[in-house]
């Protein structure tokens, strides 16, 4: 038990990190059960606007479509 | 971001931003203070505060590849997993057609390149000069 922490305050940054990642970053971190032939899930998203409303698959205009998951921090 | 300047003639873009990996109220990451750029935000609650901190991503670094934000109920980041970032690629008939890692370990763009680089062949557009300071 202490060497899993002492792994995860390695892996993290820290002995405080850890806790946090435990705490924030499992909950929210799945590998998915996704895999490669499947049909891709569709979901609404917002523009920048903060008001316009489209879907992820309408942006493929019959193209391969690269997205980019993502945040700030 | 390289790969999109030198496939967007080829492939469509799209940047989905979903909740913060180090807000300042959860997971805060020290580095993300000692940053020039002083990326510091508390994990939104409201659409419109997810919907600001895009805005300031894409303004600050004049970020060129089409943008969307996930809404509150975080039905993109759940239907692919997304947390903290990844890639995926989907082809013409809607299918995955490359699953990417979860971020930060497993995030690979060079994986993405080198599907794109497969069907479309190798394209590599001169980078941008760097913006001179006054």
């Amino acid at each position: 038990m202490v060497l899993a922490y002492v792994g995860l305050s390695i892996l993290a940054g820290g002995p405080k990190d850890a806790i946090e990642m435990l705490r924030f970053a499992l909950p929210y971190m799945h590998r998915g059960k996704l895999k490669v032939g499947d049909s891709a899930p569709d979901a609404q998203l917002v523009a920048l606007d903060g008001a316009t409303r489209f879907h992820i698959r309408a942006r493929s205009n019959g193209r391969p479509l690269v997205l980019v998951f993502g945040s700030f921090t | 971001m390289q790969i999109y300047e030198d496939y967007k003639d080829h492939a469509d873009f799209l940047t989905i931003y979903i909740r913060e990996a180090h807000p300042l109220d959860e997971w805060r990451m020290k580095s993300n203070e000692k940053d020039k750029d002083d990326v510091c935000y508390a994990q939104p609650k409201t659409l419109a505060q997810r919907v600001a901190i895009a805005n300031d991503f894409t303004q600050r670094f004049k970020f060129p590849v089409p943008f969307g934000v996930d809404e509150m109920n975080n039905a993109a980041n759940d239907a692919y997993a997304a947390w903290p970032e990844r890639l995926y690629i989907l082809d013409e008939s809607g299918r995955i057609s490359y699953k990417g890692g979860n971020g930060p370990f497993l995030y690979d763009p060079k994986e993405v390149r080198a599907w794109l680089a497969q069907r479309y062949g190798e394209v590599k557009h001169a980078e941008p000069a760097p913006e001179k300071k006054s």
